[in-house]
């Protein structure tokens, strides 16, 4: 017991700078990738950070695995009222082609100086799974509650030697 | 007023303004329709004396607190409909959307204004009219455009892009017909009211939210925004008696946060699971029916209907044509920009939200006296319903010759791909 409160203490002082994975493992397309695409990426991902470009890495949004179900349903399905349209752009059938069209604009994001505390909390505060970390609007790297939950074994020496790569992104997260 | 009679009545009311709506719904029209007339339904129960209003206390002025409700349903509708907007979509708005949005709003504003002069109203009202004909609701545009597969066109773009300065619009101009002093004074007020919440509240919003991650509490911030909001309805109204002035202003300064969208969910929650419900149902219980009876309120819907759609036509149609949609003058007169320009005229005709909203803050901002209320309620509900039912078919009209060019081209592209496979067979054959 007091070995996990020591690795607790340790895991909410670390800085996600610490944890991230490297720029090349997150998943990324460009905002003017296509729908289709987007999708592939999803069938093993649960999320998608579209940029501007791959060259800048300008964050631009982010497509979640939930947000599959606007873009997959008729977009009569929705309510078509003051106050929730959004969603209803996001739909295939209603023309939507480019990741740009289907992305949640405003990202959660964080800085790579905060701590594995100050991340949690902000994922329990707006009910989110992964943050995109940024400096300034570059993308650099993101954290995810898997990435958090591979970083805790690791520290209390679970898991086998696999637990020891830091940063790895997720396949299985749900969002 | 007992409280048991409250209660029921709110109940009542929102469970006919779900099931409303759901109906509604069925027949591809929206919803928002189906609350109305459910309230209409509950309020004439009322006026014909099957029902007492002790019981039953939907109808105007007979419950201070359903008369509240309905208040706060406004409030929450506007910064809803403000927290879902795409600010960016507003900066990279056209020239053409800009001009045409211009145009339609102020086409049947004035036509409005004057032809209610004409009949007799006083400038005020008659300008009240006037707001109650400019804002659009792009919601049914939009799936009419998506279901004809032109969404995505030029036409269905700029029809987007105006959609968010219309609704703007709309909501600011009914300040001067509630305001009240010279129209400096109400410009110096207007002008202040936008630096405070526009400007300071557009660079400060990320530290007040900064601030209320800080506290740490059970749905601290949603507290502390719902506050921001009922501070700037509160400022809003007791300067224009206009408080959805100050939701909506919140609304967009909110929109830039990614914070604020996820809040979204909560607001809507109670927005549209309580609040916004009431709203409707309530207004559409304004409408005595009786009112029919009278001859000037049917003239009355019969002007704001005409002008509300052939005002807007105009107005947004002429905006688009002069722009010749940015391919210059040799464009201007050429048959495909008359009917790029029609488009988009008719893809504005739409009323719902914003229009009853306008009407609320001028009855309650007494720009429409309390004896002409019952006139402009069923005029705007009769327009309402009008626009919303010619819409769709005069679009497919208006569409249908790209419709049709859309399916010659799938049909070809179609054709050359077989015409292709056969050959390779062929091909590969020999």
């Amino acid at each position: 017991m007091e070995n996990v409160e020591k690795a607790l203490q340790h895991f909410h002082a670390l800085k996600l700078k610490q944890i991230m994975p490297a720029t090349s493992s997150i998943p990324v397309v460009e905002a003017d990738s296509a729908v289709i695409n987007v999708l592939k990426i999803l069938r093993t991902r649960h999320h998608v950070w579209v940029v501007k470009n791959r060259k800048n890495m300008e964050l631009c949004g982010v497509i979640r695995y939930l947000d599959t179900m606007d873009i997959l349903l008729p977009p009569e399905v929705h309510k078509f009222r003051l106050g929730m349209t959004s969603a209803v752009m996001k739909s295939l059938l209603g023309g939507a082609q480019k990741a740009e069209e289907i992305m949640e604009k405003n990202v959660l994001t964080i800085e790579e100086d905060a701590t594995v505390l100050e991340a949690l909390t902000k994922m329990k505060r707006y009910k989110t799974q992964v943050l995109a970390i940024v400096k300034g609007d570059t993308l650099v790297s993101e954290i995810s509650l898997r990435i958090l939950i591979n970083e805790l074994l690791r520290l209390l020496r679970v898991g086998g030697t696999s637990w020891s790569q830091h940063g790895s992104s997720s396949q299985s997260e749900l969002h | 007023m007992e409280p048991t009679w409250i209660l029921l009545t709110i109940g009542i009311a929102l469970i006919f303004a779900k099931i409303g709506d759901s109906i509604i719904e069925r027949f591809e029209l929206p919803g928002v329709l189906g609350e109305l007339l459910m309230g209409m339904m509950l309020g004439n129960l009322v006026y014909f004396g099957v029902v007492s209003s002790q019981y039953l206390p939907i109808t105007v002025n007979t419950s201070e607190v359903i008369d509240f409700l309905a208040k706060l349903g406004i409030i929450f509708l506007l910064f809803l409909g403000a927290l879902d907007t795409d600010i960016s979509m507003l900066k990279r708005t056209g020239v053409t959307a800009t001009i045409s949005t211009v145009l339609g709003v102020f086409v049947p504003l004035i036509l409005g204004w004057f032809a209610l002069m004409e009949m007799g109203y006083p400038s005020r009202e008659a300008f009240a009219g006037g707001v109650l004909l400019t804002a659009t609701s792009i919601g049914l545009t939009v799936r009419v455009m998506m279901d004809l597969g032109v969404l995505r066109s030029e036409v269905g773009a700029a029809s987007l892009s105006a959609s968010v300065m219309d609704d703007f619009l709309g909501i600011a101009l009914v300040i001067f017909a509630v305001g009240s002093g010279s129209l400096t004074g109400l410009g110096i007020k207007i002008a202040v009211f936008f630096l405070i919440t526009g400007v300071i509240g557009w660079f400060a919003v990320d530290y007040y939210v900064k601030f209320a991650e800080r506290l740490h509490v059970e749905k601290g911030i949603l507290g502390l925004v719902l506050g921001m909001m009922f501070l700037f309805a509160a400022l809003a109204e007791n300067w224009f008696a206009a408080a959805i002035e100050g939701s909506f202003m919140a609304g967009l300064i909110l929109a830039k946060l990614p914070e604020g969208k996820k809040l979204m969910e909560d607001v809507r929650a109670i927005g549209y699971g309580f609040l916004i419900p009431i709203f409707f149902v309530h207004t559409g219980a304004m409408l005595n029916l009786k009112v029919f009876e009278s001859y000037s309120a049917l003239t009355l819907a019969a002007v704001l209907t005409v002008i509300a759609v052939v005002g807007k036509i105009a107005g947004r149609g002429f905006g688009a044509w002069i722009t010749a949609w940015g391919r210059g003058r040799a464009f201007l007169f050429n048959p495909r920009n008359f009917k790029m320009s029609l488009q988009m005229g008719i893809g504005s005709i739409p009323r719902t939200e914003v229009a009853l909203v306008d009407l609320m803050v001028a009855i309650h901002g007494r720009a429409i006296p309390p004896a002409d209320a019952p006139k402009f309620i069923a005029a705007t509900l009769i327009f309402i319903t009008v626009s919303v039912l010619v819409t769709p078919p005069m679009l497919k009209w208006a569409f249908k010759e790209d419709i049709e060019k859309r399916v010659e081209s799938r049909a070809s592209s179609k054709v050359e791909r077989i015409q292709e496979t056969k050959q390779k067979i062929k091909e590969l054959k020999s």
